[in-house]
């Protein structure tokens, strides 16, 4: 039909009831998934992604105040110094007891080592926090191995031998009775040495303690008071 | 000439009467807006757009009188994702350092990470009017 031509039915009063539709403005299906598609056409321009990127930048920097205001928690952060746990009655060497320690979610593995070393470290991987376990079928002193990306730890050190973890393990400080009982009494963060640890820990509440390990505060605390 | 003739009729009573001039399109999806019917072409296409001074080839024709902008867009769109980069590496850093006890350095971490916010910002904003 020539578009100038008018339809012959076209308006007519007649044509459509009072409870009849009116025609659909396409009729032409392959018209309708043309406006489909064209509609459902991403637009998305550059300026778009500047906003994006924007926008998840500022979620960054917000993420950092988060974390270095301590919303990730960390293995032994508590308001006090922890008390002593008794994790077993003994242990053999080549024998691993998983235990909590100081609270209930630092989750901890203690390990005795063949020649007898008493280790102890955080069970929560430093990648993405999976269960770490004792292996002892690997290497030559066995290993701490994390399943769910081969993350390595060294069973004497807590560092890092193998796969993604950035950090190694924290410690958890482990001490043997006369009696064979072993107890966890402190633990260190990633890196930190014991040393380091227990004056943090014990610097306040301990400081005789503190003082005869040479925590540098206690030290000048100690020759302050003989001074005076 | 009688009055009840068509225009260019020569009083032959056989030929019918043509229908009354109406402007558009008996059709009405050719009447609808030019958006509407071409959603494909953006708002600030056309001659509608103030920066189009010339007609025809040369300058001042056409929808793009400034080269440069955007190359500059780009430019800007590829630092801004550089310095998220740069970002999402200082947020490992910072994770570190507090799980490690430094807690001043994460804070200089953070505070690295929120100069780096500005930066994005003001790339953001260089060119507001920037379409």
């Amino acid at each position: 039909m020539n578009p100038t031509e008018q339809p012959p039915t076209a308006g007519g009063p007649g044509e459509n009831g009072p409870g009849q539709a009116a025609p659909a403005p396409w009729p032409d299906p392959a018209q309708e998934a043309l406006r489909d598609r064209v509609a459902s056409d991403s637009l998305t321009t550059r300026r778009d992604y500047l906003r994006i990127v924007t926008t998840v930048s500022g979620g960054l920097a917000v993420g950092a105040v988060a974390v270095a205001g301590g919303v990730l928690h960390r293995h032994g952060d508590s308001e006090d110094a922890p008390k002593p746990k008794r994790v077993a009655d003994r242990l053999r060497p080549g024998e691993s007891i998983a235990f909590r320690f100081p609270g209930e979610d630092d989750r901890a593995v203690g390990v005795r080592l063949k020649d007898g070393t008493l280790v102890g470290y955080s069970a929560i991987c430093t990648h993405l926090a999976c269960a770490v376990l004792w292996r002892e079928d690997r290497g030559n002193d066995g290993e701490l191995y994390c399943p769910c990306h081969e993350g390595v730890f060294d069973a004497r050190t807590g560092e890092v031998t193998a796969g993604p973890p950035p950090r190694p393990l924290p410690k958890v400080l482990l001490v043997e009775e006369i009696d064979g009982s072993v107890w966890a009494v402190a633990t260190t963060r990633s890196g930190e040495s014991v040393k380091a640890a227990m004056c943090r820990q014990f610097g306040e509440q301990r400081p005789d303690m503190a003082a005869r390990i040479g925590c540098p505060g206690m030290r000048t605390r100690t020759e302050r008071s003989e001074r005076t | 000439m009688s009055a009840d003739t068509g225009p260019g009729g020569s009083g032959d009573a056989t030929v019918p009467a043509p229908p009354p001039y109406t402007p558009g399109s008996t059709q009405p999806r050719l009447n609808r807006p030019v958006r509407d019917r071409y959603p494909q072409i953006r708002a600030t296409s056309g001659y509608g757009d103030p920066r189009i001074r010339r007609t025809g080839p040369g300058p001042g024709a056409g929808t793009e009188q400034e080269p440069e902008r955007s190359s500059k867009l780009t430019a800007r769109l590829a630092l801004a994702i550089t310095v998220v980069v740069g970002q999402l590496w200082g947020l490992t850093v910072i994770v570190n350092e507090w799980m490690k006890g430094n807690t001043g350095t994460a804070w200089w971490g953070t505070g690295f990470l929120g100069l780096s916010f500005l930066v994005v910002l003001g790339l953001w904003l260089l060119d507001p009017k920037d379409r």
